[in-house]
């Protein structure tokens, strides 16, 4: 063996190692570039996550959901002030978690005056997830299904069929538990993924793959209440992804890594075996003067 | 769907007889028996205690809750027009309202104090602050007393405000109330009121108001008969009437449709108020020497600001029937606003065979 198959060798080595490194580090933004209202659901073994604080939370990927004024013909409807929330999701022995952040530089959790009111959040699905009903509180034939959870404790599981028919259940399927610091709401909703009794009326979360979810945020101390909040677009919570993205982009990028590596060095030993070839019987030559 | 075609009373669409009251605010003393009246039945729980569904104000005055004729709702346009856009309104502050005060009862009483009873700091605002302030200049200053409840209005704004119809006017006779099952509190009816006369309970979280005393007129109590509202009942100078504005028999229908001079506070908010008011009749002005003057005590811009443009007329319609009655003439408006039969006064079962 020469030097000059050994530095070949290497080179060929280096580049291949080079490449391998970028297709990697392609395929991680890559994973952020699934349809833009998609929303990663994480499989987890056995994990509490109904803490919102729990160490588990910061290994899941959020997805950025943009917020906006909601249709409504309450007044100052259009004057609302959150315009993003953070959500991640997890499926994770029988439980099902979504888990919100926000920024709000007002702490409102008291109503306990005529003009205060409460910050607020809500997470909304079809209760027949086979079909997307209104993004605006659902229809009458297409009812929604939805967690909300105000600033002063409570935390609600609503059934609606279009504007102002709001009706809690009487004993609620859902919890939450909220922080608030730094200027941050974190709030995590906690529901069985079976959706037990009373289950007409509420989403079976294990149903489908591709479950149609939307969001609402109220800031209090803007006055926001009712129709006067924030709200997404219809996403959708898509089972069977992990935090490095799809399985099959993975696949395909280690395949077309490997791939890649591998032209590399066969190039790499074809010139370099042209070379030597060629140095080697120049040697042999020397050699032989 | 109202029964009273053959009357000309405008009721609300879909109600079939419409409650009223009529307050004669020459009567009022600002005894306040009516507001405890209300206060002890309605509101003594917990997160009702700063409301008031009935209160006693002075005029002119800052009222209750304090500003509440500049705190906006009701509906926009002119008289007449339909009623398609609410006029926005804010909620009274805490202070507004009023908090209760701290007194130094435990000084006076335990430790000895020879300080007066008196509140402690703090105390900067409350119902009736003001009260007998009034204005104008001696010899000719001047106030009175307005009653206020629940107008149960006919084109109610605090119903339209609300996004989930927790507001409603009973179809029997138009009593507004709020759905404690629906409401929410979400507080649009209590600035969609342009009187300030629904209030949100800080406990319950929802939102209140007067009910006009439903189970009273219903006869829910123990004895099993009809009884006018509280505020009425209880009245020691028995200011108030109460009926039906449809009942064509009744005071309230000659007062408010053939005499003219019961009259609506504040007509300009457009929701067309069920309580109605006698305007208060002052002695005129006096000059410094005591002597008597043709000069109005009270400024009839002042009362045409509270009840519009039909004071001038109301009150020339009751100086003209004063002077028939002191000539020896008979008046029915004057008959009627001395009522001391209360069969008359209260006319609450007049349709109960309706159905």
């Amino acid at each position: 063996m020469t030097d000059d198959r050994t530095r070949a060798l290497a080179t060929a080595l280096v580049v291949g190692a080079l490449v391998l490194c970028s297709t990697v580090a392609l395929a991680s933004p890559l994973v952020d570039a699934r349809p833009a209202h998609e929303i990663p659901v994480t499989e987890r073994p056995d994990a509490d996550l109904s803490d919102p604080t729990a160490d588990g939370w910061s290994s899941v990927p959020a997805s950025d959901v943009a917020l906006a004024s909601a249709p409504s013909g309450v007044p100052n409807a259009d004057d609302t002030s959150i315009e993003r929330v953070h959500v991640q999701a997890v499926r994770s022995g029988g439980q099902f978690y979504v888990r919100l952040q926000w920024a709000d530089p007002t702490h409102n959790v008291s109503a306990e005056s005529p003009r205060q009111f409460v910050d607020a959040a809500a997470v909304q699905f079809p209760v027949d997830t086979s079909s997307r009903p209104p993004i605006a509180m659902g229809g009458r034939d297409n009812r929604v299904n939805v967690w909300y959870w105000a600033g002063n404790g409570g935390t609600q599981e609503l059934l609606a069929g279009g504007a102002g028919s709001t009706t809690a259940f009487p004993s609620p399927s859902v919890a939450a538990n909220a922080t608030y610091a730094d200027g941050t709401w974190t709030v995590v909703y906690t529901r069985d993924i079976e959706s037990g009794s009373e289950s007409a009326n509420r989403t079976d979360l294990g149903s489908t793959d591709t479950l149609d979810v939307a969001f609402a945020v109220w800031n209090g101390g803007n006055g926001e209440r009712a129709g006067r909040k924030a709200v997404s677009e219809w996403h959708y919570f898509l089972t069977g992804t992990g935090p490095q993205g799809p399985p099959y982009q993975t696949l395909l990028w280690t395949v077309a890594g490997v791939a890649i590596v591998g032209v590399v060095a066969v190039t790499a030993f074809g010139v370099l075996r042209a070379r030597s070839g060629g140095g080697g019987s120049g040697g042999s030559e020397g050699g032989a003067s | 769907m109202s029964t009273n075609e053959d009357t000309n009373i405008n009721v609300a669409e879909g109600i079939d007889h419409q409650v009223a009251m009529v307050m004669d605010l020459n009567k009022c003393i600002g005894c306040q028996t009516c507001t405890i009246a209300c206060k002890s039945l309605w509101t003594e729980g917990g997160g009702t205690e700063y409301m008031y569904w009935n209160n006693v104000e002075t005029k002119p005055g800052e009222g209750y809750p304090r500003g509440w004729e500049e705190s906006g709702g009701g509906w926009q346009g002119e008289q007449g027009e339909a009623h398609t856009d609410r006029q926005p309104g804010d909620i009274p502050s805490r202070e507004d309202y009023g908090r209760p005060w701290e007194f130094n009862h435990s000084e006076i009483m335990y430790e000895g104090s020879d300080e007066p009873l008196r509140p402690r700091d703090g105390a900067e605002w409350g119902p009736n602050w003001d009260e007998d302030q009034g204005a104008g200049e001696y010899p000719n200053s001047y106030y009175f007393y307005l009653p206020r409840i629940c107008n149960h209005c006919t084109h109610p704004s605090c119903v339209e405000a609300c996004p989930r119809q927790a507001l409603y006017k009973r179809e029997e006779d138009g009593i507004v109330l709020v759905d404690q099952e629906r409401c929410r509190g979400y507080r649009y009816c209590v600035e969609g009121c342009p009187y300030k006369k629904v209030y949100y309970n800080t406990v319950s979280k929802k939102s209140e108001k007067c009910i006009f005393c439903y189970p009273r007129l219903e006869g829910e109590g123990p004895d099993g008969q009809a009884y006018a509202p509280a505020c009425a009942e209880e009245c020691p100078p028995q200011l108030r009437l109460v009926g039906f504005l449809d009942d064509e028999d009744g005071p309230i229908y000659k007062l408010v449709e053939e005499y003219e001079v019961a009259l609506p506070l504040h007509p300009e908010f457009r929701t067309q108020p069920n309580v109605y008011y006698i305007p208060p009749y002052a002695p005129g002005q006096h000059t410094e020497d005591g002597e008597s003057v043709d000069v109005d005590r009270i400024p009839r811009e002042y009362l045409r600001e509270l009840f519009g443009d039909g004071v001038d007329e109301a009150l020339n319609t009751i100086e003209r029937e004063r002077q028939r009655a002191r000539q020896g003439s008979d008046s029915e408006l004057m008959e009627l606003l001395q009522h001391k039969n209360p069969a008359k006064q209260y006319r609450l079962g007049v349709f109960n065979d309706d159905d």
